[in-house]
């Protein structure tokens, strides 16, 4: 299955959430979103980060399919009718 | 003859109580001990020549080596042509049970009533489940009986004023309700006698075919996708081990397809009902759109194309509510409900005026028309009380729900109190949760109680403004309010995704999945058990009933209900409540 067929299976969204060692929450944001953009992810956003000790917990957020989009799911092509 | 064998060297407490379920459904069983190797195992079968052998095992460290070790001397025993080989466990699943050379494998959630099902050849018990779920209908056995006779006078007069001021005059949206009616009852489009009675836009969309800004017509294949899509049913749904209030999650992405993807997901996940939310616009709007319209932003356009396709794609026995309570198209909203087989529907004159920024007089002459067309389609519908997210007192708002009550009452309407479930302003202000989330919400609940016999659907969601942007913390706090309720005994709740607090983007179908999850874990972990309040919420019931009190005795002393409306007396400027200003000056007398 290739990454696109992959996507395509994605209703939404895709959240990566992780802890990363840093210093304040702002850093935490901007490492989540920069993760995310090295994915090839442009529409990223930080869905929620609480900064604690060492580090903080992060979930990054980026949406494949926003509503009223094209959705893979629905068939075509690339994204086989999985729906 | 049933051998059991627990092929681990510790974990057999699964076998056991699926022994025991074997056993009280007349089956008898062996349960071989713990840690014997394969050939051990073999040999005993050979002497038992049992139907069914159950092996559990946690995968893992080898373990499926040992498992396809197990069916290989099974094979060569001859044992297979009499004994089905059965595998359940940890990271257990069917396929990989296959690969091993097993008839079946139960991973983990597997009650012991869906192996024995198995083993007697029936469906399992939560596809049962499934098919034979009913619609619940929330209003049942409730009489509407005041029992506080004094709160009851008083809402009753009110009702009984505001009702005869209502049926004396009429609006644009009362009027279009009768020309919608007229054409969804013809099956045709409406005509220019509706057109007069609408914004520049909506007539603009329907004489050019432009829908507003960023709505789309959906294509034609789409179209056909998404009536393949709503006609996908499925049976299975998450059994419920423990029983829970009648559970609604909302929806409203905007776009009916991810409406259908996130309510089938729901619903898989144990969701009962499901609530429509439409675009905010659409209150400040005069008229309603028709077609297969898609929107970009928050709220699902509300057409009869669109209601019917959500309509197509709920499983029977889902409840579907359709909101029609706070803007300028509230009763045209219940007919276009009610005719695409709505089940309920949420009315309420005082939330919308002074929460929802429609203006009271209008809204009271719309009000009373929606509530008469929910009778006309037996939907019962909520009277929420979102104006106390503004700051109005409970009691406030309480005070203007019983006279909603009343009203619908006698309209022949079956009315569902809905008293938000949340950390309001005045309790923040208040400091009435500094303890915990239960005392005031108990309170509430109680007091509905004592003065009508009435189904509560606490909401909406339960735990508003409790609840953080970590899924983890909304989703617990989602669980906890929810089993509240039905401690409390409430009808129904509605519940928020785990996203309720985030609001840089659409809500996912995933955190919907989660706080669904919490909810049932939460009712498993709690059971039937009985959540004892503090002694505060008893000071804060005499609070709440004392504030009912005074707002309808000043209610009754103000000109009329509507003119109470905008003195404040169910919720004031200082309390938040603002009386809207849309569709102000739209109300003529007959």
């Amino acid at each position: 299955m290739t990454l696109s067929h992959a996507l395509s299976r994605v209703v939404d969204a895709i959240d990566i959430e992780t802890f990363l060692l840093c210093g304040s929450a702002e850093e935490a944001r901007k490492i989540a979103l920069s993760m995310l953009l090295g994915l090839g992810f442009s529409d990223a956003d930080v869905v929620s980060v609480e900064m604690n000790g060492p580090g903080a917990r992060v979930r990054a957020r980026t949406y494949v399919h926003r509503p009223g989009a094209r959705y893979g799911w629905l068939g075509g092509a690339d994204g086989g009718d999985v729906a | 003859m049933i051998l059991l064998v627990p092929l681990d060297p510790v974990h057999d407490v699964g076998l056991k109580m699926i022994k025991r379920a074997l056993e009280e459904a007349g089956h008898k069983t062996v349960l071989l001990p713990p840690d014997m190797t394969p050939s051990e195992i073999i040999a005993r079968a050979e002497k038992i020549r049992p139907s069914h052998m159950l092996v559990s095992r946690t995968l893992g460290y080898q373990a499926e080596e040992v498992l396809a070790r197990l069916a290989d001397l099974a094979d060569a025993a001859g044992i297979r042509e009499q004994t089905r080989m059965i595998i359940g466990g940890m990271a257990v699943r069917p396929e990989l049970a296959q690969e091993l050379g097993f008839d079946a494998g139960f991973g983990p959630g597997t009650s012991p009533s869906e192996v024995v099902a198995f083993i007697e050849g029936r469906p399992a018990p939560s596809a049962e489940c499934a098919h034979q779920r009913a619609k619940k209908d929330l209003t049942a056995g409730y009489t509407y009986r005041f029992k506080d006779e004094s709160v009851g006078r008083l809402a009753e007069q009110l009702a009984d004023e505001l009702l005869i001021w209502a049926d004396e005059r009429t609006s644009p949206a009362v009027e279009r309700a009768e020309l919608r009616y007229a054409a969804l009852m013809e099956g045709r489009s409406v005509g220019t006698d509706y057109l007069a009675l609408c914004d520049e836009v909506v007539r603009a969309a329907y004489l050019t075919g432009t829908p507003p800004k960023k709505t789309r017509h959906l294509t034609v294949d789409e179209q056909r996708h998404l009536g393949m899509l709503g006609e996908r049913q499925y049976v299975a749904s998450r059994p419920r081990s423990h029983p829970a209030p009648v559970l609604f999650v909302q929806y409203g992405t905007g776009c009916p397809f991810m409406d259908v993807a996130h309510i089938k997901a729901a619903v898989a996940w144990g969701a009962d009902g499901v609530v429509h939310f439409d675009p905010s616009w659409g209150a400040r709007t005069e008229g309603l759109l028709e077609g297969w319209l898609t929107h970009e932003e928050d709220g699902s356009v509300i057409t009869p194309e669109n209601l019917r396709a959500i309509r197509q794609a709920l499983e029977p026995w889902v409840l579907w509510q359709v909101r029609a309570h706070r803007g300028l198209n509230t009763p045209e909203t219940v007919v276009l409900a009610g005719h695409a087989g709505a089940d309920l529907t949420k009315i309420n004159i005082a939330y919308g005026s002074l929460g929802g920024g429609t203006d009271p007089e209008r809204l009271a002459v719309d009000g009373v028309a929606a509530m008469r067309w929910a009778a006309k389609f037996s939907m019962p519908f909520d009277i929420v009380t979102n104006e106390e997210l503004s700051g109005v007192p409970a009691g406030k708002a309480f005070a203007s729900m019983l006279v909603m009550a009343a009203l619908a009452k006698k309209v022949g309407a079956r009315p569902i109190l809905q008293p938000l479930f949340c950390n309001s302003p005045e309790v923040m202000i208040g400091g009435y949760m500094s303890d915990n989330y239960v005392d005031f919400n108990v309170a509430k609940v109680q007091v509905l109680r004592d003065i009508l016999d009435a189904p509560v659907w606490p909401g909406a969601p339960v735990g508003f403004l409790t609840q953080t942007e970590d899924r983890v913390q909304s989703s617990l706090m989602t669980g906890l309010h929810a089993c509240l309720a039905g401690f409390l005994r409430a009808d129904a709740v509605t519940i928020a995704s785990s996203d309720e607090a985030y609001s840089g983007g659409p809500i996912t179908a995933a955190a919907r999945t989660d706080t669904l999850t919490a909810v049932l874990a939460a009712a498993r972990f709690f059971g039937s058990c009985v959540i004892t309040p503090t002694a505060e919420a008893e000071r804060f019931k005499r609070l709440i009933y004392s504030q009912i009190c005074d707002a309808l005795t000043a209610a009754q002393k103000a000109p009329s209900f509507v003119q109470a409306l905008y003195d404040g007396v169910f919720g004031s400027r200082d309390d938040g409540a603002h009386p809207g200003r849309n569709g102000r000056g739209t109300v003529r007398v007959k």
